[in-house]
């Protein structure tokens, strides 16, 4: 009954006239992120902070702003599955399975109009269950003491290549790196540290900066290298027939879907892309003959669809409750949190109650509006796809330019953006994951205030860090995140194989 | 070929020597040494990142390969374009620096210089007004600057 109280205040604050404008305009820019080539959420979601700064904006109304940025890229990433069969974004590839079929046989707009459905019921199921989950795992989490966080931030590490990554070592180089950058500066005990007398390093490395970079500029230079300049013919989509039984087929797939696309999401080490895997092969299973899956089977557009979108919305649990993020978009909302001051974590839930749920309350009500954006505007969305990256991709780098000159009005901190793009670049020629890098940027500091703070309690003990059930439990999973991926993750690989490969967006679910 | 992950876990374990031994140099902290100091956190970074480096050098994966001849270039010129712009984004104004540095990422990117550079122009000028009218951000005029009004 607390959590329905704390709702209705957050539907107060959703509801503010300004706050109801930066959503719709969140959910706008998310699904042209999500359509256009070359752009995915992380990245999206990215370039668009420095300007939420420069904006001036309230934190629930950034914060606002950018999570209806993140649901509507969901929503975007699956046009192009649908009408080219190249997935937006990695999550979406299961789309591509029946519904590049659908749009073949002339069906795409039922396609399209049954995805933004299906994601729609997805996202809703997975909003409810975040209201209803999120409170308890934040109280949960007040048990937690720093040993336990620092665990439990090695855990965030362990698992974020999740379980289907290809080399989990790579990973831990990755948050390695990303860690280390996090130690440049004065530490809290006034020692400079990696900072070789540069003044422009003595406040640390800006995170924004490093993720702007790492995604921004390395993606133009990959599409360089791709020489994926030139745009797709222009798409042409039939005019939409569909009746109240179409929908009612997909509505059971599409709520088993964003059921176990959520439970995908909140796990770590799921992540949206086994959140529409697993949708899509249950609903295969559950329907069997009675489909025909891989044909254009409208259930298959919507079980991956439903999974995804709620995955998405799940990854926002650990993400608000722990502070710890899932994915890479969900790492740069938390990007957004800790550089407008507020500590993310479970403390949250009571210190910044009217945040936590304005944004729990403008993803209900950005669901609704991405839903009515999405069926009677998808034929500009659709258009979006025909933009030649040759075009959009030097845009999008200035704007990024721009956003972060706004920040600080320095050009050191552009030479610094490159820095970190051409790095990101090498980095993913590598097939080392760039998300440890920018989450370990993010929890380096938080890691090591509570491995001080632990041993400062124990008197300088390393046992503490084992001595609790928890802890042990959370080293454990840690463990586990990283062997499992050899066992199962070749598997599963399989399992997912036989679509289109992802090309060489960043991985961002 | 496995060279990649090969050259770059000896780099890694390059900079983990380096990194943890910057460590073991930084002065004490006011007030005394604790059981964790400024350095505890870097030396146990640099050891989980040298024996993972060590793991990438006995275990590499395949290699991908590095763009090399006409499209390296690419990727160097796009670089060299950045760091211009970065460089010139305050002598010659936003907008010029924009023009030039779009429209040479664009050209080279395949687009034809007419279009390349007029696109350039445009952004160039639509977000110096987006931001300097509906944003209320100053952005650099440089050699533009005899048009401003006051």
């Amino acid at each position: 009954m607390e959590t329905l109280g704390y709702l209705m205040d957050g539907f107060g604050v959703a509801l503010q006239p300004h706050n109801l404008m930066f959503a719709l305009l969140g959910a706008f820019l998310g699904t042209l992120i999500g359509a256009l080539p070359g752009l995915g959420p992380a990245n999206g979601v990215a370039i668009l902070i420095p300007l939420a700064f420069s904006l001036g904006l309230a934190p629930e109304t950034a914060l606002i702003m950018l999570t209806s940025v993140y649901a509507g890229a969901m929503y975007g990433g699956r046009i192009s599955s649908i009408l080219l069969n190249i997935p937006g974004d990695e999550p979406a590839m299961m789309t591509c399975l029946d519904g590049y079929p659908m749009a073949q046989k002339g069906k795409a707009s039922e396609a399209l109009a049954i995805s933004a459905v299906a994601s729609f019921i997805g996202s809703l199921i997975a909003t409810v269950g975040l209201i209803l989950l999120a409170p308890l795992l934040a109280n949960f989490a007040l048990t937690f003491g720093p040993a336990e966080y620092f665990a439990l931030f090695l855990l965030a590490f362990a698992t974020l290549g999740g379980i289907t990554g290809k080399n989990p070592i790579k990973t831990v180089v990755a948050a390695c790196i990303g860690l280390m950058i996090a130690t440049v500066g004065i530490d809290n005990t006034g020692v400079q540290r990696y900072t070789f007398g540069v003044l422009e390093l003595f406040e640390g490395v800006d995170f924004i900066i490093a993720i702007v970079g790492l995604f921004a500029i390395s993606e133009l230079l990959f599409f360089i290298e791709e020489r994926a300049g030139g745009g797709k013919e222009k798409m042409k989509v039939n005019k939409l027939s569909l009746s109240w039984k179409d929908i009612r087929e997909i509505l059971p797939t599409s709520f088993r879907g964003g059921v176990l696309g959520f439970v995908a999401g909140v796990l770590p080490g799921a992540g949206a892309s086994l959140g529409s895997f697993i949708s899509y092969t249950l609903e295969k299973r559950v329907l069997g003959k009675k489909g025909y899956f891989g044909q254009g089977d409208p259930r298959g557009v919507a079980a991956p669809e439903a999974g995804n979108n709620g995955a998405s919305s799940g990854a926002l649990v650990p993400m608000l409750t722990l502070g710890v993020p899932g994915s890479g978009t969900t790492a740069v909302l938390l990007a957004l949190l800790i550089s407008l001051n507020i500590t993310p974590g479970p403390l949250m839930f009571t210190q910044n109650a009217d945040i936590v749920w304005g944004v729990i309350a403008a993803l209900l009500i950005g669901n609704f509006l991405l839903l009515i954006l999405n069926i009677p505007l998808v034929g500009i969305f659709v258009k979006l796809l025909s933009v030649p990256p040759m075009y959009l991709l030097p845009i999008v780098t200035m704007v990024a330019f721009v956003g972060i000159y706004s920040i600080s009005n320095t050009i050191f901190d552009l030479y610094f953006m490159v820095a970190f793009g051409v790095g990101g670049y090498v980095l993913r020629k590598l097939e080392i994951p760039l998300v440890p890098v920018i989450l370990g940027l993010l929890l380096g500091p938080e890691m090591e205030k509570n491995l001080r703070h632990a041993m400062d309690i124990s008197d300088g003990d390393w046992m503490i860090l084992w001595d609790s059930g928890l802890a042990i439990g959370l080293w454990v999973f840690a463990g586990l995140g990283l062997i499992l991926p050899y066992i199962v993750g070749p598997l599963l690989r399989r399992g997912m194989k036989g679509t289109t490969p992802a090309s060489g967006s960043p991985e961002s679910d | 070929m496995t060279f990649n992950d090969r050259i770059f876990g000896v780099l890694m374990i390059v900079l983990a020597v380096a990194y943890g031994w910057a460590a073991t140099q930084f002065p004490e902290p006011f007030g005394g040494a604790e059981a964790v100091g400024p350095d505890t956190f870097p030396k146990l970074l640099a050891v989980v990142l040298a024996i993972s480096s060590l793991y990438l050098i006995v275990r590499p994966d395949p290699d991908n390969a590095w763009p090399w001849s006409r499209t390296g270039i690419e990727l160097i010129i796009a670089v060299v374009v950045l760091i211009f712009y970065a460089m010139l984004l305050q002598p010659l104004g936003f907008v010029i620096s924009t023009t030039l540095a779009v429209g040479t990422l664009c050209w080279r990117m395949g687009a034809r210089p007419l279009n390349a550079y007029m696109t350039g122009a445009v952004s160039g000028v639509v977000v110096y007004f987006l931001f300097s009218f509906a944003l209320d951000l100053a952005l650099p005029l440089g050699l533009l600057s005899f048009l401003e009004v006051n």
